[in-house]
């Protein structure tokens, strides 16, 4: 028993002899600088946003923004060329990513919340969605009204699960950890719906198999704001950030952007509403 | 670190109910994945030591099919490739009442039996061949000198390996979140969700692992002392 407590003091010590080695971290700029790299924590699997295409390239809308956006702005301030490099990251990993310092940026389908907003912060809202259902065609379920007693798939770790959970309670949620998992269980029957935000689901029925078999049905039950988390306390970081989208934004190069992935013959077609074209140019402050 | 821990979301909200309900969920998947483990392993580990051939070679491949795949096709395996083979009205009962908990128990036990039937073999295969014949020329038949002398040798021989095989398999139960078994890992997330406090609810995670492990295994030796067979073993825990 006594050397098993001195076992746990010497774990104890050394946990916290590691600590002030990781406060004297240097900022994310000067980061960047030094090994002219900015690493991003993105999707494998959400299309539109950030997966591997049948050509087996890694792309999507919030990769876009990063490369034609937020890469030039922080080239411009940094004065010298930089790369981006993309590493995988997940609703459970994206926070402990951006802490541990392996990845600077996390672009792909986050939503900025309050309660994650004391962890990390985000940049300006790059998209606007919010949650559903995807049913089988001629299923009973119209929304989250009627969804009691139903069995719910959805993404751990994603706000979906949490809203459902509280506006629900008697629904039975069954939580997987990744997309193609949940939706698996969708097709076999284990679920009966498969909760996601809307445009994410619109992206998984027009990548399925058989897209007609599915249906996308109820109002939004959430408002499910995108954005761009960084380490939290790097205000010079996330000012160019912000700078490359705003830039991005008022120059209607966000727009064209917008229109490769979500246009008429882009990768899934969802046109923005007035209302949210409005809202992304009334976040652009004057320069 | 620009990090700022904040322990507090351990024991505020529903987090301390979160990880209990994940405590207790881990433990009832691993003791019936454990039995199921257990009875599996026994029986194959004891078939393929006799002298049957058929028997021998059905064990073998058990074995060796099981502890081959890895635990993670096992568990998919059971949750999505299992059920359509029965027929829809077995289905829907499953689908309404948890298949996701009994598909994670055949999984983590089906496929832990395998590393306990080597380890079974591996002690019967250390007593001496004698005591076999010596009991069977004393009137037994095989399955009774394999129930009576065979197996209670061995058993008290394998309690550090089997063990370690029944840690490997508490901690293995969290593969199980996988196919949406709210465990206690799955917990330690679902705090994160809400708080967005990884590192927090990692350690917390982490720590309960470590008791639990640490005290079955504190049992286990003292389960070891009780049953050792004086005289059997070279060099036997000292007494203190």
């Amino acid at each position: 028993m006594r050397r098993l407590m001195g076992f746990v003091m010497a774990l104890a010590l050394l946990v916290a002899g590691m600590s002030p080695a990781l406060a004297q971290q240097k900022s994310t700029l000067d980061k960047i600088s030094e090994t002219g790299t900015l690493t991003i924590g993105t999707r494998t699997g959400s299309p539109p946003f950030g997966y591997v295409n049948s050509k087996n390239e890694w792309v999507g809308f919030s990769i876009d923004l990063v490369e034609e956006l937020i890469k030039p702005a922080l080239e411009k301030k940094l004065g010298k060329p930089i790369k981006v490099e993309k590493k995988e990251s997940t609703p459970p990993t994206r926070i402990p990513l951006l802490s541990s310092s392996a990845v600077d940026l996390i672009a792909e389908t986050m939503t900025d919340t309050r309660a994650r907003r004391e962890s990390v912060d985000f940049s300006l809202t790059f998209f606007v969605t919010g949650a559903q259902f995807l049913v089988k065609k001629g299923s009973p379920i119209k929304g989250i009204k009627n969804i009691d007693g139903k069995r719910i798939a959805a993404q751990q770790g994603s706000t979906n699960a949490r809203i459902i959970r509280e506006k629900a309670p008697k629904a039975v949620l069954r939580e997987f950890p990744d997309q193609p998992a949940a939706f698996q269980a969708l097709v076999q029957g284990q679920a009966d719906a498969y909760t996601n935000d809307g445009i994410q689901l619109a992206g998984l029925k027009a990548k399925s198999p058989n897209p007609a078999q599915w249906d996308i049905v109820g109002d939004f039950f959430s408002y499910e704001p995108y954005g761009m988390a960084m380490r939290k306390g790097e205000s010079d970081f996330r000012a160019v950030v912000n700078a490359g989208l705003m830039e991005g934004i008022e120059s209607g190069k966000f727009f064209e952007i917008y229109e490769k992935w979500f246009g008429p013959s882009g990768e899934l077609p969802y046109p923005m509403s007035p209302q949210v074209r409005s809202f992304m140019l009334l976040q652009v402050v004057p320069k | 670190m620009n990090y700022k821990f904040n322990w507090s979301v351990l024991w505020t909200g529903e987090s301390g109910q979160w990880l209990l309900s994940g405590l207790i969920t881990t433990l009832e998947l691993s003791v019936a994945a454990w039995l199921l483990a257990v009875a599996l392993g026994i029986i194959s580990g004891a078939l393929r030591t006799v002298r049957v051939w058929p028997l021998r070679a059905a064990a073998t491949f058990y074995v060796e099919f099981f502890r081959n795949v890895p635990l993670l096709v096992w568990m998919f395996f059971w949750y999505f490739a299992v059920p359509p083979l029965l027929p829809q009205g077995i289905q829907d009962f499953l689908f309404a009442h948890g298949l996701e908990f009994w598909a994670a128990v055949c999984a983590l036990g089906v496929y832990s039996g395998a590393r306990f039937s080597e380890v079974l073999r591996s002690g019967i295969q250390s007593i001496p061949k004698t005591q076999l014949e010596a009991s069977v020329a004393s009137g037994l038949t095989t399955f009774q000198a394999y129930r009576y002398v065979i197996l209670p040798v061995a058993l008290r021989i394998i309690i550090p390996p089997g063990t370690n095989e029944s840690l490997n398999l508490l901690k293995n139960s969290s593969v199980a979140l996988t196919i949406s078994v709210a465990e206690l890992t799955f917990q330690t997330r679902q705090i994160e969700t809400y708080t967005a406090k990884a590192i927090e609810a990692l350690t917390a995670g982490t720590l309960i692992y470590l008791v639990l492990c640490v005290s079955i295994a504190t049992l286990m030796s003292w389960v070891e002392r009780r049953t050792a067979i004086p005289g059997l073993i070279v060099g036997g825990r000292q007494r203190r």
